[in-house]
């Protein structure tokens, strides 16, 4: 199942991942590096709201108030820390001319948590449609414990098609790329922000 | 330090002979009555009239670029004219059919809206993804293009990029003679000082809309940034949503196609928003045509980098002899320099040999492709304006 439904997944966190893999070094190993960190961040948000779901019994029924709220709370979340990061690979930027390296968030030198890590963590939570298919498996099983496993198998097949994006290292960082990439993070991040902010204010997109 | 060599040229500041420029202008005249002679207009009398005159004013306009040999000035009566007449045409049509410029969005859904160009790259990875086109236009079989007909538009799309690559965005597209227009109504631009890497942008809108697209499968950039739907189509709005789609419209209309423009004197929208025209670049690499500066003969004054519409010239790009992959073609920096540097040029041949035959051979193309795509929605716009007088 995570393999069949990886693409989806690869497309869906396609907006994080591929802005913000461009604005790091060039290369393979700080990209692999990147991309380990975004998922394994993406795995934990993963078990995470499993485990929490499974507890307060809503792992498939989960109500489409919450379900709106949660995902809403999420993408102005998201769209903060896209910003953040497109403001802190700049500055990284300018003082190494050659793409950032792992941005950190939250405070100003390496000892933030790192940017892929928040970012693949919210990714994890945001309740992308194969993720709700999967819940939906994982309510059959018996306990928490299997449940959690079969996130894990799950998570394992949908990461397998992530591996291209390290192709990107191949990609030559240069002050065009790395402002390109900054661009669009600033614009999907308003995205985002739309996106969640109606949302949370219950409206409904289009009248329905 | 070594001097450079000056290659003679002959200036072309002589205007050509009368016989000679018709004779140059003959095949394009050719061109021109063959697309615009159709039966099918004869039932249609403002639709005639406006035929017959857009034919004349394509010709006339081909006729002083080879009389005078300036291509920017004569292009850009083209390109304003197509600009302002695209929406007069458009606008009526849809008031027309539908009675309202706004979309309903159980239409968009339905691909009951005209084909338009400018999402199409963003689109092409989701299409590769699921074979579906999440595209909000009439290219559904039976709500419009058909598949046959779909891939002729591609295989002619591909056979004029191929050969003027970017020069699509100054010759052929609909939306950037208004911002030309209104970049030529001031003689000096009020900001002069704009920060380079605002280039980037069009790429940048590209790779958002493009992985967004894919992500969401919807049509981000029609949903929510296309500056044009302000004077075409817009989302019909029905709530708060609805709403600030359609203010984000007419900002971005008018920032980047009425006030920045007039500030700047450049194309902002090309040269800072465009996803199209990002994609329209990576094919300026394959083109036949492009401008190269002659080393021999550059001051350099940097004339041409002001006059550049796309900011297409930097030092770095002057010294180089040559422009930046966004380059459209347009001609306004082979006109304005002194000293004839700044030349048309095919790919494959020294940077110096016989520039004026490669603008004829690029303007045979380019203004073929004018008259094919400009030209229809010129007489289109004239003909809705005619028909209230005749």
């Amino acid at each position: 199942m995570g393999l069949t439904s990886g693409p989806a997944c690869m497309a869906s966190c396609g907006p994080v991942v591929v802005p913000s893999l461009l604005a790091e070094r060039a290369g393979l190993r700080p990209n692999t590096r990147y991309l380990s960190t975004f998922l394994g961040a993406r795995f934990l948000g993963y078990l995470l709201f499993a485990a929490v779901a499974w507890e307060l019994g809503a792992l498939v029924s989960l109500p489409p108030a919450p379900r709106m709220l949660l995902i809403g709370v999420i993408h102005v979340l998201l769209a903060g820390v896209l910003l953040w990061y497109a403001y802190s690979a700049g500055r990284t930027c300018a003082q190494s001319c050659s793409g950032s390296e792992l941005v950190s968030i939250g405070v100003t030198n390496k000892r933030g948590v790192a940017g892929a890590a928040t970012l693949g963590f919210l990714t994890g939570l945001s309740l992308c449609p194969p993720f709700v298919a999967a819940s939906v498996r994982a309510a059959e099983l018996g306990s928490v414990g299997a449940a959690l496993l079969f996130f894990a198998v799950f998570f394992v097949g949908t990461s397998v098609w992530f591996v291209p994006f390290v192709g990107l290292g191949c990609v030559v960082r240069n002050e065009a790329v790395t402002t390109v990439a900054r661009m669009a993070m600033v614009l999907i991040a308003l995205y985002y922000a739309s996106l969640g902010l109606t949302m949370l204010l219950g409206r409904r997109v289009y009248g329905y | 330090m070594a001097t450079k060599a000056r290659i003679p040229l002959p200036r072309q500041t002589a205007p050509r002979s009368i016989g000679r420029s018709v004779l140059l202008t003959l095949p394009i005249a050719l061109w021109s009555l063959l697309m615009f002679a159709n039966p099918q207009r004869q039932s249609n009398r403002s639709l005639q009239i406006a035929s017959v005159i857009t034919s004349v004013f394509m010709i006339a306009l081909f006729f002083m670029m080879m009389r005078t040999g300036s291509t920017y000035r004569w292009r850009r009566w083209f390109f304003v004219a197509l600009g302002i007449l695209f929406p007069v045409g458009f606008i009526h049509n849809v008031m027309a059919m539908r009675g309202t410029m706004g979309i309903p969005i159980e239409e968009m859904i339905a691909g009951r809206t005209p084909f338009c160009y400018l999402p199409i790259p963003l689109l092409i990875l989701p299409a590769a993804f699921t074979k579906t086109l999440v595209f909000p236009g009439s290219i559904l079989p039976g709500g419009g293009m058909s598949r046959q007909g779909m891939a002729a538009m591609a295989g002619l799309w591909l056979a004029i990029t191929l050969v003027v690559g970017k020069g699509w965005c100054s010759y052929a597209c609909f939306f950037g003679g208004i911002e030309e227009g209104m970049a030529s109504v001031l003689t000096r631009a009020k900001l002069r000082k704009i920060d380079l890497r605002w280039r980037y942008g069009p790429w940048a809108v590209l790779l958002a809309m493009v992985v967004l697209s894919l992500a969401l499968f919807e049509p981000a950039y029609c949903l929510w940034l296309c500056p044009f739907k302000a004077v075409s189509e817009y989302v019909a709005a029905r709530n708060t949503v609805g709403m600030v789609q359609n203010g984000i419209f007419v900002v971005l209309f008018g920032g980047l196609v009425i006030a920045l423009p007039l500030l700047t004197k450049k194309r902002t929208q090309c040269a800072f928003f465009c996803p199209f025209g990002a994609f329209q670049s990576i094919f300026n690499k394959t083109s036949v045509f492009d401008v190269k500066i002659d080393q021999t003969r550059c001051s350099p004054c940097v004339l041409c980098q002001t006059a550049c519409p796309t900011m297409s010239l930097t030092e770095e790009s002057i010294a180089r002899g040559e422009t930046l992959m966004s380059c459209m073609k347009c001609g306004a920096c082979v006109d304005v320099c002194p000293k004839n540097a700044v030349v048309w040029h095919i790919k494959g041949t020294e940077a110096a040999w016989k520039p004026e035959r490669a603008r004829l051979m690029f303007l045979y193309a380019a203004w073929g492709m004018a008259v094919m795509f400009g030209g229809s929605i010129i007489a289109e716009g004239l003909a809705t304006i005619l028909h209230v007088f005749v």
